[in-house]
């Protein structure tokens, strides 16, 4: 079992690594664009909000770089899964090796792009707070954060098999997400707005990651618990789902 | 020893092989309707492998030989019947398709060596021997698109027979590369099945199969239409099939 648990872990990881290789195949500034594409983005953001939705929030600067880096973790990862197994067709119909180890490797891949995101939030965190140990917290609401992703990502890259139009679809709903979702600003409770952030889980993860390194609190029990539940279950059902589905998927790419 | 028993397998695909637009399935309300056409791709397929044995799988194309070896090697499920496997499989089923452009031959050594099972130290431990049957030494940190077909399938199948397989699947392996490489890789694949393992060759080279195999098993439109001794049955074959 240990062993089997361990090729599972070799296979991801090393998915992971030269997945990431290839993404900066040919690019000159390799992998710094994983450094400058949030901060570039989070600076036209600052720019255009800080003096309007953000004027009323404490460390806007933060709280801004927080929300983009979570939503743009979440978004690669997800949009990648939707063609993951048909750009890799050949290789799933020529060996069994375990599929959602392929899965798990994507996220692998973008975790490590994110590490380098926390970096830069660090960074951000000590010029702006005398105290930045909480910021050190963040990797474990990442590791709850991951395993909600990768839950989602086993149920694109499952369903996109059976319907084609999944990837344009999922396009459209992380752009609803991005919107919806308070990423740039803040939203009052009881309004329209924030009782349907009750639904999102990305509103969960953000909010305690914000309420622990900007605000120096835990977050109510209740919003933690429903965080750790909606990235267990949402883990279980796409497992389940990707399971139930692998022989009908190699069968129609 | 009985290496492989496969029992009365069956398959059968929906013929509506491919994803459709989610609106239309909708709007159709397709997904009420569970009963579609399909074909029957294989049917009631049975036969034992033993060690030290090369199986041939001969037959057209579309006879259901890839299928077969895709359901052995458990890429795909059967829908009937049982199949009783003895040992690690390796597959080679237009393998080299499925290796990575943009990594070098190195890279894509360990790749598929993960892929096949084998840990990094064990992989670290027999790449020399890898990259040395593979005779691309000087390839070793080029990136793979600027291989031909044939220096692809030499990589795939030099990587393959150095991950202790027990019963390794080999479709249409030979047809792709130089006459050289071909007789050794045949030779290797002799000394192997010498130390106890089997092999299916699926190839449309009979004369190959003839000469190397100890039994072949004809297969057309997904039934076994003979099994029997090389000779017998590839001359049953070509009197339907002609030269």
């Amino acid at each position: 079992m240990n062993q089997k648990i361990k090729k599972f872990w070799d296979l991801s990881f090393y998915l992971a690594k030269s997945g990431f290789k290839l993404r900066n195949e040919g690019s000159y500034l390799g992998i710094v664009w994983y450094l400058l594409n949030p901060i570039l983005f989070f600076c036209l953001l600052f720019i255009v909000f800080s003096q309007s939705l953000g004027s009323e929030i404490e460390n806007y600067a933060i709280y801004l770089f927080i929300g983009i880096i979570m939503f743009n973790y979440f978004q690669s990862i997800t949009i990648e899964s939707t063609e993951l197994i048909k750009n890799n067709r050949g290789l799933f119909k020529s060996i069994n090796f375990s599929k959602s180890a392929f899965i798990l490797g994507n996220t692998l891949k973008f975790l490590f792009s994110h590490l380098l995101e926390f970096l830069v939030l660090i960074l951000f965190a000590s010029i702006i707070k005398e105290n930045i140990s909480n910021v050190l917290t963040y990797p474990l609401i990442l590791i709850f954060f991951t395993l909600f992703t990768l839950g989602i990502s086993l149920l694109l890259s499952s369903i996109c098999i059976f319907f084609v139009d999944t990837k344009n679809i999922w396009i459209f709903i992380s752009k609803l997400i991005w919107f919806g979702t308070p990423i740039f600003y803040r939203i009052k409770e009881g309004t329209l707005i924030y009782k349907v952030n009750l639904l999102n889980p990305l509103y969960y993860f953000i909010e305690i990651t914000r309420e622990i390194i900007i605000y120096n609190r835990l977050p109510n029990l209740q919003i933690i618990s429903i965080g750790i539940l909606f990235s267990i279950s949402t883990l279980i059902l796409g497992l389940i789902i990707f399971e139930k589905l692998k022989y009908k998927i190699m069968e129609r790419i | 020893m009985e290496r492989m028993i496969i029992k009365n397998i069956s398959k059968e695909f929906k013929k509506e092989k491919y994803s459709k637009p989610i609106l239309k399935t909708i709007l159709n309300l397709n997904l009420l309707k569970f009963k579609k056409e399909s074909t029957k791709v294989l049917r009631d397929i049975s036969f034992k492998i033993n060690s030290n044995e090369i199986v041939g799988l001969i037959g057209k194309n579309g006879s259901g030989k890839s299928t077969l070896l895709r359901i052995i090697s458990g890429i795909y499920k059967q829908d009937k019947g049982k199949i009783k496997i003895n040992g690690k499989i390796i597959s080679m089923i237009n393998l080299y398709t499925g290796l990575q452009d943009m990594l070098t031959m190195k890279e894509n050594i360990y790749l598929l060596g993960i892929l096949f099972g084998l840990s990094k130290k064990e992989i670290k431990n027999r790449i020399k021997e890898i990259i040395k049957f593979s005779e691309l030494e000087e390839y070793v940190n080029t990136k793979l698109y600027k291989f031909s077909n044939g220096m692809l399938q030499r990589i795939a199948f030099s990587t393959a027979i150095y991950c202790n397989p027990k019963i390794l699947l080999l479709d249409e392996v030979f047809e792709i590369g130089d006459e050289k490489f071909r007789k050794k890789s045949i030779r290797k694949m002799k000394q192997l099945v010498k130390e106890g393992i089997s092999i299916i060759l699926v190839s449309h080279d009979l004369e190959m199969i003839e000469k190397y195999c100890n039994k072949v098993i004809w297969i057309e439109d997904g039934v076994i239409k003979e099994e029997g001794n090389p000779k017998d049955t590839i001359k049953k074959y070509l009197t339907v099939h002609g030269e």
